[in-house]
């Protein structure tokens, strides 16, 4: 009786354990998308700026085969600008939490074009 | 005579139309200079275990959507330069891509671009430091010597470059024959 009791307790502590590995982000990272499958204009901007969060990832992704210029970049409440980072296509900049800020990401080329997502991760 | 004169229209139409498709694919069609074939030879090098990504490059969103390997199978360390680490990682349907990673100060960035754009340029990254100056950092195709800035050259070896304090918004990359113009932006 008792082994079956402890049974029973085993499988729930790894279901917990299991449940808590699987709902839990990696290193407590919070992922959010803020532009997701539109036409972007050049110098068009995408944005997250609901909440000020300790960022440590921005990223804008046109999809396979971009070559188009890119910048992903991050702002404080204040207006301070920080992690500005311009590329050829995709693009990530990943960095510590140093600072409380907004994500924004822009197609720099001259035409529009389809980006797939910009997201920002803290 | 009518007839005369739609087989004269038909032949200027003609005429037009294949000046027009001469000039896009025998005379270029596009001013932008080209280097190289587009291919980047330290990609074939032997590997070494330098060459391997950081392992928190591999967690990252970017890798799985943009390496052709989840693991970034095939890449290779370009540069080392104090605590600046550049590679090369063979990317998804054609497309090439350069990371960096710098140890102290715990960042790291990737650019993923067709490798079509090496012909006519570089796939490069920008990064704004806080003098408002920026770090270049280059991945250019075989045949590309140099990169220039403000009248500052650096060699390119491995296929890549790093261009620190960079003011202006353009740098150049060049072989001992040709010269090709590439806009940071901002």
């Amino acid at each position: 009786m008792q082994l079956r009791i402890r049974r029973g307790r085993a499988a729930a502590v790894a279901v917990v354990a299991g449940l808590a590995l699987g709902l839990i982000p990696t290193a407590g990272a919070t992922s959010y998308i803020y532009w997701w499958q539109r036409n972007m204009t050049p110098n068009g901007v995408g944005y997250d700026r609901v909440t000020a969060h300790n960022h440590s990832y921005n990223e804008l992704y046109f999809g396979p085969n971009a070559g188009w210029s890119s910048e992903v970049w991050e702002v404080t409440p204040a207006g301070y600008r920080h992690f500005d980072k311009w590329c050829t296509g995709n693009c990530f900049n990943a960095h510590p939490r140093y600072y409380l800020t907004y994500s924004y990401c822009s197609n720099r080329d001259g035409s529009t074009h389809f980006v797939y997502d910009c997201l920002d991760q803290w | 005579m009518k007839r005369q004169r739609i087989q004269f229209a038909a032949a200027l139409l003609l005429a037009a139309a294949t000046a027009g498709l001469l000039s896009q694919l025998v005379l270029g069609g596009n001013d932008k200079v080209k280097i190289g074939n587009g291919s980047v030879s330290a990609l074939a090098r032997a590997a070494a275990a330098t060459d391997a990504l950081p392992e928190s490059v591999l967690t990252y969103p970017f890798a799985a959507r943009n390496f052709a390997s989840k693991r970034g199978e095939g890449s290779r360390l370009l540069h080392l330069e104090g605590t600046l680490r550049l590679y090369a990682v063979p990317g998804k349907e054609g497309m090439l891509c350069l990371i960096e990673v710098d140890d102290a100060a715990a960042t790291s960035g990737g650019a993923c671009a067709d490798r079509h754009i090496l012909l006519t340029g570089s796939i490069f990254m920008a990064d704004r430091q806080e003098d408002g100056s920026r770090l270049v950092v280059g991945l250019v195709g075989d045949g590309h010597t140099y990169a220039e800035a403000e009248g500052r050259r650096v060699p390119v070896e491995s296929n890549a470059f790093v261009l620190r304090g960079v003011a202006g918004s353009s740098v150049s990359v060049g072989s001992p024959t040709a010269a090709q113009t590439i806009d940071l932006g901002g």
